[in-house]
């Protein structure tokens, strides 16, 4: 059984405990406004252009089945309409100009790469997680993905946004040893119109995740304009507050180096623009979750 | 700032220019910090004042040394015995350095505990590496085919006994050496004049700086400056001729022998300092005589004094953990006085977790380098396979840029006799072209690679051996053969056979640009047929000129570090064939060879020397840095990768390929970051690695100081195995630490 993957990154340490390696699945339930992997969101693999990357040596032009790749007065033209994601330009192209995301991996191949820093995980209690785009919208993929890894003797976590019929949940949860949830925010209307998605089924999966005692680390995203005020984040604080097996708290600042990947899919300017939260708004909030009895994780920048 | 100039009341001494700070009310105390503060402040001075004098277009490959720019009237002119006007040999070896340290300039910072300072590298002017009179034109021709870097005429690179030192002090060796020249009289007569004419002169200039201690205390009007002045000047009084008796007496006479040692040659042997001073740190400290603070201090006014490469921790002979007191004070020193230092932790199972992370705490505060950290198991059982006690290899200290030698009794040329890798490479890939055979394939070219290999490493072993047999003649170890076992006892240079243990170190450099060479013609000559043996000559030839799209094709092979690929395999490959050629017979004199993966800071020269290469190399770019893989061997070159690949390559025989590893600064500040980084290191060793250089560095400052450097003056980096001032480096070698940096992080 293959899953659809688009990165796989070495020496996590901001995805959980310890010195991790991330499975990034491709393919998401959730549209957020500020997302800095837009690769992920769509389950097909996809064209992503670097034009400053080109040599000019024009090869895409001539291999293109569509004549997707044009030369007009303007300068060079690739026009996603036409393209038909079939890689034959991105097999040609060894400058990085244009590069495919998202392919098949087998279970055995993931495992395979991901072992190669087994001895980094046992020594510093990391393991591996799988992230994404949603990886639970791929759980069978996931589930057999755990199995191997548990076999292995290597923790496992599994970040999840939550958006996802909790048999999913349910599927991976017997091979996970920490889950990495996303809240971003308690108002299920503004959660929708920043994401897509109203809240409900989110907070309620959580609720229900949380009754099997498996470890939950909450991840917020703090973005200006959505959550990024402190009475959201007392709600936050208030709802968390009341489960046992919460590990810790993580807010994450957003940051805007997903601007650059949305223009490499030709998708620049769709996305609004968020200002990065000040460092002294991230202090009042980790004073304010810990003000609650919650653990947090505090970063430096 | 407040400049004076003392003169004796000795016509026959010059004292040289004295400068301090005088930054407080003169009735104010000052710290030890304040005074750490005050060094540091004029070292930065020097830094640039030395770039000017002796820096190549104002710049300096090397490491940062404590050498002091003398003052401007003062000069050295040493007497030569060559026609083109250089010396060589015992005599005037001896003679000319007795006249060095008579007439070297008094150099005594106030701020500082420790009387000395080097202002002149005596080993560069006139004295040759070689001398023509002794022939090696023979092994020329093949020396130059494969860009060999032969080590003939090599210098220190050897570790001494300072155990032996402190307990018999200069007044001891000197009874050593004339008891010694009465049994040997008649066979090695020049040898032990000029041994004995070094010592006096290491009397002398002590002396001279303890008279000179006692004149500036009688003018000076800080009150706790002139109480150091005087301790000083009783301190040097004492070790002219006695061996040191205090902790603060040890550092001292530990100061001068390191001093006179670097100004001879360049050695920077500092040795395992945690365990040859602890005697001395433990009585004071028993006897209430020190505190902790006064012995940090000390140690850190060692530290500026010059950059030696120090070793901390490790194991006893049994195998129990060595970490003391003096380990911990030895991070804490460098902390505080904060310019670039080479202190290396060496890193076993049971090592004290708190230094650990104290360590790694500093090195992400402080940004420096500083410490390296060397794999004590690894290193062990690697020099065990030599067929030696584990017992011995313990004692093995790191005292080098990357490599480690038995103290007193082990004679090396670490870091100096290089084969490049590449260089061999393509010769090899050259007579293959030119003799393609019916079915030309990677593996055939790697038989051919194999084949030149064992031509070079029978190459440099004919010149060890030649090295061995002339050196003596030609410039001595005139001051580190006073603490090994063996010179003087027998009456001749280390270089010659009179210690017990000849360890050659052999480094291959460029493995990665080889391996990645390999990988790409197996790929795309090979398996994928995109190019022809004909067309891929050709494109190296022309050094991809109108062919970047091919140049990038054979760039795009998956490269050593990438983790199971074809390149990966060949690196292995290479370093066991390497490992093999190089452990399979002794020179043809007996010695002993052991081979090692790093390039120092050839990685630009032996990159100028040869031209384009398979794996997209453009001609005359710089070889990989060290053992590590080419940056971009992966999307994100992760420090994991980057252990997994080197790890796979050491070849096991207790010398270093190192790993030069890079991290952001923010990864240590934050919560457990400093715990990861501890286990990242402990792991790594844990798996095989033997040597880890990390710098810490924001990527926007390094590319910024790139730009420009007169910008970021104090910015220190590991450059290899030793630290720099990034400024001081030339605009080539910054491009390359840059590179290497930028993909790290």
């Amino acid at each position: 059984m293959n899953g659809i993957i688009f990165d796989i990154q070495h020496f996590s340490i901001y995805d959980g405990p310890g010195i991790r390696t991330t499975v990034f699945m491709k393919g998401c339930s959730l549209d957020c406004a500020w997302c800095h992997n837009p690769e992920s969101i769509s389950s097909k693999k996809e064209v992503q252009t670097y034009f400053f990357k080109c040599i000019g040596c024009g090869r895409c032009f001539e291999v293109c089945p569509q004549n997707a790749h044009k030369v007009t007065a303007d300068g060079r033209l690739y026009d996603r309409e036409l393209c038909l994601q079939c890689g034959t330009c991105t097999d040609n192209c060894y400058s990085g100009a244009i590069i495919m995301t998202g392919g098949e991996m087998s279970v055995k191949k993931v495992v395979e790469e991901v072992s190669r820093d087994i001895l980094f995980y046992k020594d510093s209690d990391g393991g591996v997680t799988v992230s994404g785009g949603e990886p639970l919208l791929q759980p069978e993929f996931v589930k057999k993905l755990l199995i191997e890894l548990k076999n292995a003797e290597i923790h496992t976590a599994v970040d999840t946004a939550g958006n996802v019929p909790f048999s999913s949940i349910e599927t991976v949860l017997p091979y996970t040893d920490l889950f990495l949830y996303d809240i971003k925010a308690m108002d299920t209307e503004i959660h929708k119109k920043f994401t897509g998605v109203g809240n409900d089924r989110i907070l309620k999966n959580l609720k229900q995740l949380s009754s099997f005692g498996v470890p939950i680390r909450i991840r917020i995203p703090v973005i200006p304009g959505v959550n990024a005020k402190l009475d959201e984040i007392k709600k936050m604080a208030d709802f968390l507050s009341k489960f046992e097996n919460i590990e810790a708290v993580e807010p994450l600042a957003y940051h805007s180096l997903g601007a650059g990947k949305l223009e490499s899919m030709g998708a620049e300017g769709e996305r609004p623009v968020f200002e990065v939260p000040k460092r002294k708004l991230m202090v009042e909030i980790y004073d304010l979750l810990e003000a609650k009895g919650l653990k947090v994780i505090r970063k430096s920048s | 700032m407040h400049i004076c100039m003392l003169h004796s009341r000795s016509k026959l001494i010059i004292i040289g220019l004295v400068i301090r700070f005088k930054e407080e009310n003169m009735n104010s105390k000052l710290s030890y910090q304040d005074r750490l503060n005050s060094i540091r402040k004029l070292k930065s001075i020097h830094t640039l004042q030395k770039q000017e004098i002796y820096g190549t277009d104002g710049y300096w490959d090397m490491d940062d040394k404590g050498l002091i720019p003398p003052p401007g009237n003062w000069s050295f002119e040493p007497e030569t015995n060559t026609p083109d006007g250089r010396f060589i040999g015992n005599f005037l070896c001896g003679k000319n350095y007795r006249k060095l340290l008579d007439t070297h300039p008094i150099y005594i910072n106030p701020m500082s505990s420790l009387a000395g300072g080097w202002m002149y590298s005596f080993f560069d002017i006139k004295s040759p590496l070689w001398d023509d009179k002794y022939d090696y034109s023979h092994l020329h021709e093949i020396q130059k085919k494969y860009d060999l870097v032969p080590g003939i005429g090599g210098i220190q690179h050897f570790n001494v006994d300072m155990h032996m030192g402190l307990a018999l002090g200069f007044g001891g060796l000197l009874e050593k050496v004339n008891k010694y020249a009465e049994i040997n009289k008649g066979e090695a007569d020049d040898f032990y004049e000029a041994e004995k004419t070094v010592l006096i002169g290491i009397q002398n200039i002590i002396k001279r700086h303890a008279e000179a201690a006692i004149e500036m205390a009688e003018i000076e009007e800080q009150p706790e400056i002139k109480k150091s002045l005087l301790k000083m000047a009783e301190a040097n009084i004492n070790i002219v001729s006695k061996p040191p008796s205090t902790f603060y007496e040890a550092v001292q006479w530990t100061s001068w022998f390191l001093v006179i040692a670097v100004m001879y040659n360049f050695s920077g042997a500092g040795g395992a300092i945690d365990e040859y001073l602890y005697p001395f740190y433990l009585a004071d400290k028993n006897a209430g005589n020190i505190t902790d603070e006064e012995a940090i201090f000390h140690l850190a006014c060692l530290l500026v004094k010059d950059n030696q490469y120090y070793q901390i921790c490790g194991t006893k002979s049994d195998g129990g953990d060595k970490t003391n007191e003096l380990s911990f004070f030895m991070i804490e020193a460098a902390h505080r006085i904060k310019v670039p230092t080479s202190i290396c932790l060496r890193v076993h199972k049971n090592i004290n977790p708190d230094i650990m992370k104290l360590s790694v705490k500093y090195l992400f505060e402080d940004k420096l380098g500083t410490p390296a950290y060397i794999g004590d198991e690894s290193m062990n059982e690697g020099f065990v396979k030599n067929g030696f006690s584990m017992e011995l290899a313990r004692t093995r200290a790191k005292t080098g840029c990357h490599w480690c030698a038995l103290p007193g009794s082990e004679y090396t040329l670490n870091d100096i006799v290089k084969i490049s890798l590449l260089a061999v490479f393509d010769v090899a890939l050259r007579d293959y072209y030119n003799n393609l055979p019916v079915n030309p394939s990677a593996n055939g070219l790697y038989e051919n690679f194999a084949r030149h290999l064992k031509i070079a490493v029978e190459t440099i072993a004919e010149g060890i051996d030649f090295h061995i047999k002339y050196m003596k003649n030609i410039f001595p170890e005139l001051v580190l053969n006073l603490l090994c076992h063996g010179p003087i006892e027998k009456g001749g240079d280390i270089s010659s056979g009179t210690v017990d243990y000849y360890n050659m170190c052999v480094d291959g450099t460029g493995i990665a640009t080889v391996a990645d060479s390999f990988g790409a013609i197996e790929v795309m000559v090979g398996t994928d047929k995109e190019f022809s043996w004909d067309s891929l000559m050709s494109l190296l030839d022309t050094d991809f000129v109108n062919a970047e799209r091919e140049r990038l094709m054979l760039d795009s092979v998956a490269k050593y570090g990438s983790g199971g690929s074809g390149s990966d395999e060949f690196a292995v490959r290479i370093s066991k064939t390497f490992t093999s050629i190089v452990k399979e017979k002794p020179t043809p004199g007996g010695r002993n060879m052991i081979p090692g993966l790093f390039s120092w800071a050839n990685t630009i020269p032996m990159g100028k020397a040869v031209g384009a290469s398979p794996n997209g190399r453009k001609a005359y770019a710089p070889i990989n840095h060290g053992a590590n893989p080419h940056p971009g061997f992966s999307k994100a070159d992760s420090p994991t990768g980057l252990a997994n690949a080197v790890v796979s390559v050491q070849p096991g025989y207790g010398n270093t390929a190192p790993l030069q590893l890079e991290f952001d600064p923010h990864f240590g500040i934050d919560e457990g970051g400093v715990d990861l980084v501890a286990s990242f290191i402990s792991t790594f060793m844990a798996m095989g690695g033997t040597l880890l250089n990390i710098n810490i560095v924001d990527k926007e400052k390094i590319l910024a100081a790139h730009k420009e450097p007169e910008k970021f003056p104090n910015l220190i980096v590991r450059v290899t195995g030793f630290s720099a001032y990034f400024a001081s480096l030339s605009k080539d070698f910054r491009q390359l630490v840059v590179d290497r940096i930028v993909d790290g992080l």
